[in-house]
């Protein structure tokens, strides 16, 4: 994969990008009809089995009660990895790109060429890494701005897709009265995550700062870019 | 990642789905249940409960139970098996739903460094003297997410 790209973005991408956001926001959260724009209406409920018991069962504990309530989760993330295989090929993560470009100057001091691993780092960490190595052979980043992006790539490495496959899971555990045990919903978790990942980053900006090396772009207040 | 346009929906939809299947088969079982086991070793031996106690006074301050460290030692192995330890501590009872709350942003971004080191940093030849920098923001980071979940919920 190539670290540059000059694909335009259509105002498709753009409602991809906005589904993706609402789908996983918990915001249309609800059994009307618009629950149909949520995640977790979607994603639905295991039947009882026996006496209002889940497939589960109760009381299990150990290797095979892990096994059994790992099959539980495995539903939820096909069903996450389905619909963000469809958001992808609709362009959701080109639109966050294109919105991101301009932002990547003042939110951490890299250059906007960076976007593109940026938001493939979300994804796959492997190819990130790799399209890194080649915007600092190239030049487009110097050796500071390297680690501050790596920082940002390190931190909640893989977000999207290491949360889907593992994180997604707690928030369907249920309290024994059959409702949703977390306060919070997967979307808030994510913007939680993605904005102290951009925090991380700016930590490494000032780490390096304090300890000498010199970054040569506008350093801007703290508490603004975790805004 | 679009390939031909001509794909029907639902292919893609499926394609994706069948990811989903292999990451569950390979990642999340195997994780889930290492965690189980684990869990009920700490149990078994008594370790949970005086975890749970040393912990106790730092967890505290982030509106946790001392049991809520053995998330964080989970996650620093891997973000799964972080994940997997919260659901088994839940389903003893020992977390709520608000503490999943506010585990749940800190576990990934304290996670898995070990494999990252190898993944991100070894391929993009970061300096050796930032890769303790690098694991420390993500545990201060993690710290400030379950901060910020404690005002958020």
């Amino acid at each position: 994969m190539h670290s540059k790209d000059n694909q335009s973005v259509t105002i498709g991408n753009y409602i991809a990008l906005a589904f993706a956001i609402v789908f996983f926001s918990g915001l249309m959260q609800s059994s009307e009809w618009y629950g149909v724009f949520d995640f977790t209406t979607l994603n639905g409920a295991f039947g009882a089995i026996f006496d209002g018991a889940s497939f589960r069962g109760a009381g299990g504990s150990g290797a095979r009660d892990g096994f059994i309530f790992a099959l539980t989760i495995v539903p939820t993330c096909m069903f996450a990895m389905g619909v963000i295989n469809i958001l992808e090929h609709f362009g959701a993560l080109k639109a966050a790109r294109k919105l991101m470009t301009p932002l990547m100057r003042p939110l951490m001091g890299l250059p906007g060429t960076a976007t593109l691993a940026l938001i493939g780092s979300l994804q796959n960490v492997d190819i990130a890494s790799s399209m890194t190595k080649e915007l600092q052979d190239r030049g487009e980043l110097n050796e500071k701005e390297s680690s501050i992006f790596t920082a940002f790539q390190f931190i909640g490495g893989g977000l999207i897709v290491n949360f889907f496959s593992s994180g997604a899971v707690m928030f369907t555990l249920t309290n024994p009265d059959g409702s949703i045990a977390a306060p919070t919903s997967i979307g808030l978790t994510i913007m939680v995550i993605f904005l102290l990942k951009i925090l991380g980053a700016n930590m490494m900006r000032l780490y390096l700062k304090l300890t000498g090396q010199k970054i040569e772009s506008v350093s801007l207040p703290m508490q603004a870019k975790a805004a | 990642m679009a390939v031909a346009s001509k794909k029907m929906i639902t292919d893609i939809f499926v394609e994706g789905a069948r990811k989903g299947w292999n990451t569950g088969a390979m990642s999340i079982i195997p994780n889930i249940m290492m965690a189980f086991i684990l869990i009920k070793a700490l149990n078994v031996t008594g370790a949970l409960s005086v975890l749970g106690v040393l912990f106790e006074p730092m967890m505290a301050m982030v509106g946790l139970p001392g049991e809520g460290a053995a998330v964080l030692l989970g996650a620093l192995m891997s973000m799964g098996g972080g994940a997997g330890i919260v659901v088994g501590l839940f389903s003893e009872g020992l977390l709520t739903g608000e503490h999943i709350s506010i585990l749940a942003p800190a576990i990934y971004l304290m996670g898995s460094p070990a494999q990252y080191i190898g993944r991100i940093l070894g391929v993009v030849g970061t300096k050796g003297s930032l890769y303790p920098v690098m694991i420390i923001i993500g545990i201060i980071n993690g710290f400030i997410a379950m901060f910020l979940m404690n005002i958020l919920i």
